[in-house]
C-alpha cells in the first residue's frame, strides 16, 4: 500500500453529500406527501442541504489537482462523476429555487424578499420534488462510486451503497430533528405539523438507526469471516486492529447505540433531540471516514515493504537538493 | 517533459547541431557503453549503448549521469580553507592559484620532512591512476595508496606467485561450470550477470558462495552459504578434497606442478570435517561443490571482491584457489580462466608510470612495506622483476605496489615509523572506505596539510585546506585496460568540456607536477586523449587518434589465451611450472603453501569475546543503487533507498526483539552504528549483513564536527578492524568480515538525531579514537605470523657486472632489461625470444645478419658499426661492391652503391630496381625509366612515352 | 492491428531498480512518481532453504482498463495500440482512476505547485517512441538482463508474441477482468 489517494477533504464531501441528499429528499416526502403544506418548517434544513452540498462541493474541488478542468466532468459519457457531479447541481439549483420561494420565512422585513418569494412560491412543489429526486440520487451515488472501484474489495460490495444510503438518511433525520421549524410562523397548524414530523422523523430514524447496525455488523462481520484476503484484513483491523476503538466505541456505540437508547428512553429531553442527533451525525461522519481510509488493494506481492521503504517526498535530502543553489 | 529538447527532427534524424557521442560510464568498474547527445557543449540525453557489452543496458547510477553533472552539491571551483578546519566556509579561487600554493607548500614539506612525508589516499577507479604514480616518483614518495588491498590485488599477486599471473579472463561461453564466490553481480556487475543468466539458461552450472542469500544466490544452482570469513577454510577444504580423491588432472600436474607432493602433505589436514566446524558447512556440502568443480570441466572460478576482505587469511585463500585451478586443469584451457599476462600489444600503465624515477632509499621508507611484503615494494620488486624475466612487461606500480593505507592514517596519528605531514585524497572518501572510521577521521582531521580532490563535500574535503573539483562521467574520456594488466582495449570519448573549473585528475597531476618543477618533458601530454592515443598506437590499428578509435573500433579484443604455456614451454613463475610451494612467497618470509590462519574474531579462537558479541557481522559486498560511499547525493536513487537497513533473520530477530523497520545498534569492540531492521531470512540467524557506505550528505556540517555528515552514525567501516594484527600478514587486507557484534535496539533516547542530545552520541567519538595507536601496545601483540627465515640456495655462477643470478631455474638476468642471458653470450628478449647483443641492447636480425637498436631502427653490422642505409638500401661506403654490380651500372665506391649513369638513383640488388631515394619511385636498372603501379608499365620521364614491362613503346 | 505488451522474465530479474531509476530520468518525473517499482517477494522459507522473487511492475495497459471509463474529464484514454495514457491537460486529478487501477500504477505527485497536479503513469514512453521511430520503452532499452521484453502482440513475428504463445505466462489480477497486457515468465524461485 503506497498511500491514501482520498483523505479528509473526499470523507468530508461524502458525508456532507449523503447529508445534503437525504435532507432533500426527506423535505420533499414530508413537505409533499406526508404532511402536505408544512414546506415553511424545512427552511433551515433545507438551507443546511444547501450549505452541506455547497461545503461539500468546496473540499472536493479543493481536493483536484487542477480545478479549472472541472467543466470537462460534462463531456463524457460514462463516468459515474459525471451523475454525481449533474445531480450535485440539479440537487442544489432546485434547493436554491426552492429557499428563494421561502424567503419569506425569514424574519426579516425587507419588502423584497416577500416579492422573489411570490414569485418562486408557486414552483416549491416543483423544485422540492427536483431537489428530492436528484438528493436521493446523491445518497445512493456516494455509496455507489466507491463500490464501482473494484480494486478496493473493500469497496467494491452492494453493501457499501446500502449502508451510505441508511446513513445518510439517518443523519438527514438527524439534522432536520435539530432544525426543524425554525424561523416558521408560530401557527398552531405548523406548530401541530412540527410536533407530528418530530415524532415520524424521530420514529424514523430509530429503525434507520437499527438498520445501519444491521447492515454494518453484518457487512464486517461477513468480511471478517468470508471475505477475501483483502476484506479481511480491513475487517481484523476494524474489529480487532488499529481502528478497532474508533470502530467499536466511535461507531456503534457513540455512533449507533447510545443515540438509540436516548431516541427511545430519553422522551423529549435534550438528550433525545439533541444529543442523539449530533451523536448520529459524527456517527456517519466516522462511517464514511472508516470507509475512506479502508482503501486497501491486494498487494502485489512484496509491494507493501517496498513503499514502506520509500523516502518521505519531504526528506531532508530532497528539501536540501531540489531547491537548493549550489554551494561549491 | 514539455521543455524536453528532441533531439531528432521530424523525419527521424538527428536534429541540427545534435552530436551523438560514444562515451562511457564512469561510476563503477563495469564501465557500460553511454550515447551522449550533445548540443552546444552541452549533454541534452543519454542512454545505454546499444553496441557495446552493455547492449543498451544502463543502471541507476549509469542513468543517473546527467543528474551527477548538474547537481546543486558538486563542488564546481577550486576552494581554499577560508575558516577553521571544518567549518565550511571557503574562498574560491583560481585553479591555477590554488595548484600553485599547493605545490609550495608541498615542496616545503619535502625541503623539511623529506618527500616521504607526503601521501596519497585514492578510492576505487575514478582516475587515471598512473598520473597520480607519476607525480609521486618525480616528488620522490613512496607513499600512495588505494583500497587496492581489499580489491583483487592481493589475490592477484597470490594467484601470480603460483602461476605467474592472474587468470582473470574466463573463458564462459565454453565453461560447464562457474563458481561466483564472495562476489554479487547481480548487485555489482550487471553485464557479467545478463551474460551469467544467459549461460545458465543454456546448461551452464553455477556454483554461488555467499554467506547472504543475494540477488545471485536465488538464481544459482548450488548455493554454499558459509559463515562470513571463513571462506579460506572452505577453499582449503576443497583443496584437500580435490587432492584426496584424486580428482586433479594428473597428467597435467605431473607435467606442469612443481611440489605438488609437498604440497599433498600439507593439504592433509585440512579436510571437510576439518573446515566443517569453522564454515557451518556440511563435510558433505563441501565435498559435493569440490566434486561438482573438479568433475565439470571445463570450469571457472570468478574473482570476488571479499577473497581480499577476510582480514589475515585472505591472500592465502586466493593462493588455495589458484592452485584449484591449476591441478584441475583449468588454467589457460578453452572453457577455463585464461591469463592474458600484461600488454604486450600497447603501453601499459606501468610504462606510464616513471616508477625508475623512484629512489630505492625512498621505496624502503614505503610504510607497511616492512610488514605487508606480497603488496608492497619488496613483493612487488620480486614479482615484477619475475613478470618482466617471463612475460617481458610488468604489472604497474600504482594498485599493485602502495603503502598501506590505515598505517598511513596511523602514522598521521602517531608519527610512526615516521611523521606524514600531508595528504592528498583524490577520489576517495576515507572516512567511509578505509577501515576503523574513527581513527581515520581523528587522522585526517589532525594532518597537517590535507588536499583533496572530488566530486562533492565529503568528510575529507571538509577538513581540508584546498578542494579541488574534479571531472567526472561525461566529461572526460575514459579507457579500459585493466592498468595493462590484460590486452584488451576498450573506451569512450569525452561528451563535454570539464565544467565550471573542473578539472581531471590526471591533469591536476600534472599541474601540480608542473607546479612542482617537475621536468615537463616528464609530462608531454596535456590531455587524456592524447596519452590514450600514445597508448593505442603500437597496436597499430586503422585510426588516427583516441576519438578516431572510439567512434570506428571501440572494442579491441584480442583471441583469448589459452594453452600458451605449451606453446611457450612453461608458466610465467621463476620455475616456469605451477608452484605448488611458491619460492617467491618463501623468499618473502611466508609459507610457500596455502597455510590457514583464522578470522580475526571468531568465536572458535575468542570464546570470552564471542560471549559478549556473539552474532557474526558481515559488511557484505555492495549493494544496489549505491556504489561504495557514492551515490547518496543523487535524489532519483536515494528516494528508493533513504535509510541504512542491515538484514537479520527473522529468527534471531523474534530473540532480541526486533521487528521490521526498528532502528538498532550494530556494536562490535570499536564502536557502534545504528541502523535500522530488514528482518528477513537472508542471513544466518547467527549473523547479520550490514551494508557499508552510509552516509548522509544532505545534512548540515557544522553540526557535529565529530561526525561530520554523519559519516559515523551508519558506517559500517566504524564497526571494522585495521589492527595489523588482524591484517592479512601477505597482502595488508583488514578484517571487514567475520568480524564479532551484538546488535539491540535504539531506545527512546538516541531514536532521533539531536544536535545537541549528546545520549545518542556514539561511544569513542572521533576524539577519542576507538583502536589503540600507541605504540608501546603494539609490541604486545605480534602479527600471526612470524617471518619464516629463508635463505636461498648459494650461487655456483660467476655472476657479471649488471647482471643477477636467479636461484629457482639457475639463469643469469640482465639488471637493466631482465632479458636472460643465454648459455650462447645472447639475451634473450622473453617478448619475442629474439636475440639481443648483451653489451649494446641490439636486436639481432637473422635476415640480415645484422644487429638493430630497436628505438632508432637503425642498423648495425655484427662487430657493432653503423650500416649505413639510403630509402631502406644497405649501403657500403669506401668499400667494394660486394655484390656483382649489373654491367650498365656503375659503381660508387665513395657512396657505396651502384648507380645508373649520373641518375640520382640507387641500386636495390635485392630487387634489381633502382630506386629514388627522393620519391621513393622504382625505375628500371637499364634505362631508368619509372615504373607506374596503376599501368603496371613503364614511363620514360623525360619524354612521356611509356612503355610495357618488356619495355615495348606502347602508342596512344 | 497494432496492440502493444510486454513481457516480464523474472527468471531474469535481479531487482536492480535500474528501469525504475531510468524511467524517472526519462519522463522528469517527480521523485514521489514511480512508474514501474520492482517489488521483492521474499526471502522467505527457513533458513537456509530460502527462496525470493524479484516483480517488476508498470502500467498493465488493460485491453478492459478499470481507469479509462471511470475517468470524469476524458483525461484518461487508451489508444488503439492498447496505450493507456492522461492528457494532462484534461485532467483535473480527482483521482477515481488512481483508486480504480488494481495495480496502483498511478498517482498524482505531492510536489510541485499545489494547482498544477495531474495523474501521471506510464505510457510505454509513448512519446520516445514516437520520436524516434523503432525504439524501446525506456525501462527495456536500460534493463541490462533484458528482463522486460516489449513489443506488438499482434505481430505474429514480435519476441513478446512469440513468449506469450510459446511459454507459460502468468499475468497480475485477472479476477478484476481487466486483460492486463503485461505478461510474466515466473521464477521458479530458490535454488535451480
Amino acid at each position: 500500500m503506497k498511500h491514501h489517494y482520498w483523505e479528509a477533504p473526499i470523507v468530508i464531501y461524502l458525508f456532507l453529500g449523503g447529508l445534503g441528499g437525504g435532507i432533500m429528499c426527506l423535505t420533499a416526502i414530508m413537505s409533499l406527501i406526508v404532511n402536505p403544506g408544512t414546506g415553511s418548517l424545512f427552511f433551515v434544513p433545507m438551507f443546511f442541504a444547501l450549505a452541506a452540498l455547497a461545503i461539500g462541493c468546496f473540499f472536493l474541488v479543493f481536493e483536484l489537482g487542477q480545478p479549472l478542468v472541472f467543466w470537462r466532468v460534462w463531456t463524457t459519457a460514462t463516468a459515474i462523476i459525471k451523475w454525481g457531479a449533474t445531480l450535485l447541481v440539479i440537487a442544489m439549483f432546485g434547493d436554491i429555487f426552492w429557499l428563494l420561494g421561502y424567503l419569506d420565512v425569514l424574519p426579516l422585513d425587507w419588502g423584497f424578499l416577500g416579492a422573489i418569494a411570490s414569485v418562486f412560491g408557486g414552483g416549491t412543489p416543483v423544485f422540492a420534488t427536483i431537489a428530492g429526486i436528484a438528493g436521493f440520487g446523491i445518497m445512493v451515488y456516494t455509496g455507489v462510486m466507491l463500490s464501482t472501484l473494484k480494486a478496493h474489495s473493500f469497496w467494491a460490495t452492494p453493501a457499501l451503497p446500502v449502508l451510505f444510503t441508511i446513513s445518510a438518511l439517518s443523519t438527514a433525520c438527524a439534522a432536520i430533528a435539530l432544525s426543524l421549524g425554525i424561523f416558521a410562523e408560530p401557527t398552531v397548524a405548523l406548530l401541530a405539523a412540527t410536533e407530528e414530523i418530530h415524532e415520524i422523523i424521530h420514529v424514523v430514524d430509530i429503525i434507520l438507526v437499527c438498520a445501519e447496525v444491521t447492515v454494518l455488523l453484518i457487512m464486517i462481520l461477513s468480511f471478517l469471516g468470508a471475505g477475501n484476503v483483502t476484506q479481511k484484513a480491513v475487517a481484523r483491523r476494524w474489529v480487532v486492529g488499529k481502528t478497532a476503538p474508533l470502530f467499536w466505541l466511535g461507531m456503534i456505540v457513540c455512533g449507533l447505540v447510545l443515540p438509540f437508547f436516548l431516541y427511545v428512553f430519553g422522551a423529549d429531553s435534550a438528550a433525545s433531540t439533541v444529543v442523539a442527533p449530533v451523536l448520529v451525525l459524527c456517527g456517519g461522519l466516522l462511517l464514511r471516514y472508516l470507509c475512506v481510509y479502508s482503501d486497501e488493494r491486494a498487494e502485489i506481492p512484496g509491494e507493501n515493504r517496498y513503499y514502506n521503504r520509500t523516502a518521505d517526498p519531504h526528506a531532508e535530502f530532497v528539501e536540501h537538493w531540489t531547491y537548493g543553489e549550489n554551494m561549491y | 517533459m514539455a521543455d524536453k529538447v528532441s533531439i531528432y527532427d521530424e523525419n527521424g534524424e538527428l536534429a541540427e547541431g545534435v552530436e551523438r557521442i560514444r562515451t562511457q560510464c564512469y561510476f563503477c568498474h563495469a564501465n557500460c557503453g553511454v550515447l551522449a547527445y550533445v548540443k552546444d557543449g552541452d549533454v541534452i540525453k543519454i542512454e545505454g549503448d546499444p553496441d557495446y557489452n552493455n547492449q543498451g543496458g544502463l543502471c541507476c547510477r549509469g542513468t543517473s549521469a546527467l543528474l551527477h553533472v548538474n547537481h546543486p552539491a558538486r563542488i564546481n571551483h577550486a576552494l581554499k580553507r577560508a575558516g577553521e578546519k571544518g567549518e565550511n566556509k571557503w574562498e574560491q579561487i583560481p585553479y591555477d592559484q590554488a595548484i600553485k600554493e599547493v605545490a609550495e607548500r608541498l615542496n616545503q614539506i619535502k625541503a623539511e620532512s623529506g618527500a616521504e612525508a607526503v601521501a596519497s589516499a585514492g578510492g576505487t577507479t575514478r582516475t587515471d591512476d598512473w598520473a597520480r604514480r607519476r607525480f609521486l616518483n618525480q616528488f620522490g614518495t613512496p607513499n600512495g595508496f588505494h583500497n587496492a588491498l581489499l580489491c583483487w590485488i592481493p589475490t592477484f599477486m597470490a594467484e601470480t606467485v603460483v602461476a605467474g599471473w592472474s587468470p582473470f579472463e574466463t573463458d564462459l561461453g565454453a565453461a560447464k561450470c562457474l563458481i561466483l564466490w564472495g562476489m554479487n553481480p547481480a548487485a555489482s556487475s550487471l553485464p557479467s550477470m545478463h551474460g551469467y543468466t544467459d549461460l545458465q539458461l543454456a546448461g551452464m552450472k553455477i556454483i554461488y558462495v555467499d554467506p547472504r542469500f543475494s540477488e545471485t544466490a536465488c538464481k544459482a544452482d548450488l548455493w554454499l552459504p558459509l559463515r562470513p570469513g571463513s571462506d579460506t577454510a572452505l577453499s582449503l577444504a576443497m583443496l584437500n578434497v580435490i587432492i584426496n580423491e584424486f580428482l586433479y588432472d594428473f597428467e597435467f600436474v605431473d607435467q606442469w606442478c612443481d611440489g605438488f607432493e609437498e604440497l599433498r602433505e600439507h593439504m592433509a589436514p585440512y579436510t571437510p570435517e576439518w573446515a566443517a566446524p569453522i564454515t557451518w558447512l556440511d563435510p558433505e556440502d563441501i565435498r559435493k561443490a569440490a566434486r561438482m568443480y573438479a568433475t565439470t570441466k571445463p570450469g571457472c572460478i570468478q574473482w570476488g571482491c571479499s577473497w581480499d576482505q577476510f582480514g589475515p587469511a585472505s591472500a592465502t585463500g586466493s593462493q588455495a584457489r589458484q592452485l584449484m585451478r591449476a591441478i584441475t586443469g583449468n588454467l589457460e584451457v578453452p572453457g577455463g580462466d585464461g591469463m592474458p599476462g600484461p600488454a604486450l600489444n600497447f603501453i601499459t600503465d606501468e610504462e606510464l608510470e616513471l616508477n625508475e624515477l623512484l629512489p630505492e632509499e625512498q621505496k624502503a621508507k614505503q610504510i607497511g612495506s616492512d610488514k605487508f611484503k606480497l603488496t608492497s615494494w619488496p613483493g612487488y620488486t620480486l614479482i615484477s622483476n619475475n613478470a618482466k624475466r617471463t612475460w617481458g612487461k610488468t604489472l604497474p606500480a600504482e594498485w599493485f605496489c602502495e603503502a598501506h593505507g590505515p598505517s598511513v592514517f596511523k602514522a598521521i596519528l602517531t608519527g610512526e615509523p615516521y611523521q606524514i605531514r600531508a595528504l592528498i585524497c583524490n577520489a576517495t572518501n576515507p572516512v567511509n572506505s578505509y577501515g576503523d572510521s574513527k581513527m581515520t577521521l581523528a587522522a585526517l582531521k589532525k594532518v597537517e596539510f590535507l588536499v583533496t580532490v572530488d566530486y562533492w563535500m565529503t568528510p575529507a574535503a571538509l577538513f581540508s585546506d584546498y578542494v579541488f573539483p574534479a571531472a567526472g562521467a561525461l566529461e572526460r574520456p575514459t579507457i579500459v585496460t585493466h592498468y595493462g594488466a590484460t590486452d584488451s582495449v576498450m573506451g569512450g570519448r569525452r561528451a563535454i568540456q570539464p565544467k565550471f573549473d573542473r578539472h581531471t585528475d590526471m591533469s591536476f597531476w600534472r599541474m601540480l607536477g608542473l607546479a612542482c618543477g617537475q621536468d615537463p618533458a616528464n609530462w608531454p601530454w596535456e590531455t587524456e586523449e592524447e596519452v590514450y592515443s600514445y597508448i593505442i598506437a603500437p597496436l597499430g590499428l586503422p585510426c588516427t587518434d583516441w576519438n578516431d578509435f572510439v567512434n570506428n573500433i571501440r572494442m579491441y579484443y584480442p583471441p583469448l589465451h589459452q594453452n600458451k604455456y605449451v606453446t611457450r614451454g612453461g608458466f610465467w613463475t621463476p620455475t616456469g611450472k605451477i608452484e605448488c610451494n611458491s619460492t617467491i612467497l618463501r623468499e618473502l618470509g611466508y609459507p610457500g603453501m596455502p597455510t590457514y590462519l583464522p578470522c580475526a574474531e571468531n568465536d572458535i579462537d575468542n570464546p570470552e569475546l564471542a560471549e559478549e558479541y556473539p552474532i557474526v557481522l558481515t559488511t557484505g559486498g555492495g549493494f544496489m543503487p549505491y556504489h561504495h560511499s557514492e551515490h547518496f547525493q543523487m535524489q532519483g536513487m536515494r528516494y528508493l533507498y533513504p535509510d541504512p537497513y542491515y538484514s537479520i533473520n527473522p529468527e534471531l530477530a523474534e530473540k532480541l526483539g526486533i521487528e521490521h523497520g526498528d532502528w538498532c545498534w550494530i556494536e562490535t569492540q570499536r564502536g557502534r552504528i545504528k541502523m535500522r531492521a530488514n528482518v528477513e531470512p537472508e542471513v544466518d540467524p547467527r549473523v547479520v549483513f550490514v551494508p557499508r557506505g552510509w552516509w548522509f550528505p544532505e545534512r548540515d556540517t557544522n553540526i557535529d564536527l565529530d561526525n561530520p555528515f554523519g559519516c559515523l552514525e551508519s558506517n559500517t567501516n566504524v564497526l571494522t578492524s585495521v589492527d595489523e594484527w588482524d591484517c592479512d600478514p601477505m597482502g595488508g587486507s583488514w578484517a571487514n568480515r567475520g568480524l564479532m557484534c551484538k546488535v539491540y535496539k535504539c531506545t527512546e533516547a538516541d531514536h532521533e538525531w539531536n544536535a545537541k542530545d549528546k545520549t545518542w552520541s556514539i561511544p569513542g567519538c572521533a576524539k577519542n579514537p576507538g583502536i589503540s595507536t600507541d605504540p608501546e601496545d603494539l609490541k604486545h601483540r605480534v602479527l600471526r605470523w612470524e617471518k619464516i627465515p629463508f635463505e636461498a640456495p648459494a650461487c655456483t655462477k660467476e655472476v657479471p657486472e649488471g647482471f643477477s643470478w636467479q636461484w629457482q631455474n639457475d639463469a643469469l638476468y640482465q639488471d637493466s632489461t631482465q632479458f636472460r642471458l643465454d648459455d650462447s653470450g645472447w639475451l634473450i628478449d622473453p617478448k619475442t625470444n629474439e636475440y639481443v647483443d648483451a653489451h649494446t641492447g641490439w636486436y639481432y636480425v637473422a635476415a640480415e645478419n645484422c644487429l638493430m637498436d630497436k628505438a632508432t631502427g637503425k642498423k648495425y653490422t655484427m662487430e657493432r658499426e653503423e650500416i649505413a642505409e639510403l630509402a631502406g638500401i644497405r649501403l657500403y661506403p669506401g668499400q667494394d661492391a660486394p655484390y656483382a654490380v649489373p654491367e650498365q651500372l656503375t659503381w660508387d665506391r665513395e657512396k657505396g652503391y651502384a648507380r645508373l649513369g649520373d641518375k640520382p638513383y640507387i641500386y636495390n640488388p635485392e630487387s634489381g630496381w633502382l630506386i629514388d631515394p627522393a620519391t621513393n619511385v622504382y625505375h628500371d636498372a637499364y634505362y631508368g625509366w619509372a615504373y607506374d603501379p596503376t599501368t603496371n608499365g613503364l614511363i620514360d620521364e623525360e619524354t612521356g612515352k611509356r612503355y610495357t614491362m618488356s619495355y615495348e613503346a606502347i602508342e596512344e | 492491428m497494432t496492440r502493444y505488451a510486454m513481457v516480464i522474465d523474472q527468471r531474469r530479474c535481479i531487482g536492480c531498480h535500474s528501469c525504475t531509476v531510468a524511467c524517472r530520468t526519462w519522463n522528469d518525473l517527480p521523485l514521489d512518481i514511480i512508474y514501474n517499482p520492482v517489488v521483492t517477494e521474499g526471502a522467505q522459507g527457513k533458513w537456509p532453504h530460502v527462496h525470493r522473487t524479484y516483480t517488476p511492475t508498470l502500467c498493465m495497459h488493460c485491453a478492459n482498463p478499470e481507469c479509462v471509463p471511470c475517468c470524469p474529464t476524458g483525461a484518461s484514454q487508451q489508444d488503439d495500440d492498447g496505450v493507456v495514457w492522461v492528457d494532462s491537460k484534461k485532467c483535473m486529478a480527482c483521482k477515481v482512476c488512481v483508486n480504480a487501477c488494481p495495480y496502483g500504477m498511478r498517482d498524482t505527485s505531492v510536489l510541485g505547485p499545489r494547482l498544477h497536479r495531474f495523474v501521471r503513469k506510464c505510457t510505454f514512453c509513448k512519446d520516445r517512441r514516437a520520436e524516434e521511430p523503432g525504439s524501446m520503452p525506456y525501462c527495456v532499452q536500460t534493463c541490462h538482463q533484458k528482463a522486460r521484453i516489449f513489443g506488438d502482440l499482434d505481430d505474429p513475428n514480435s519476441e513478446v508474441s512469440k513468449l506469450v504463445n510459446s511459454l507459460h505466462t502468468e499475468r497480475l489480477f485477472t479476477e478484476h477482468g481487466t486483460e492486463p497486457q503485461v505478461y510474466y515468465i515466473p521464477d521458479l524461485g530458490g535454488q535451480r
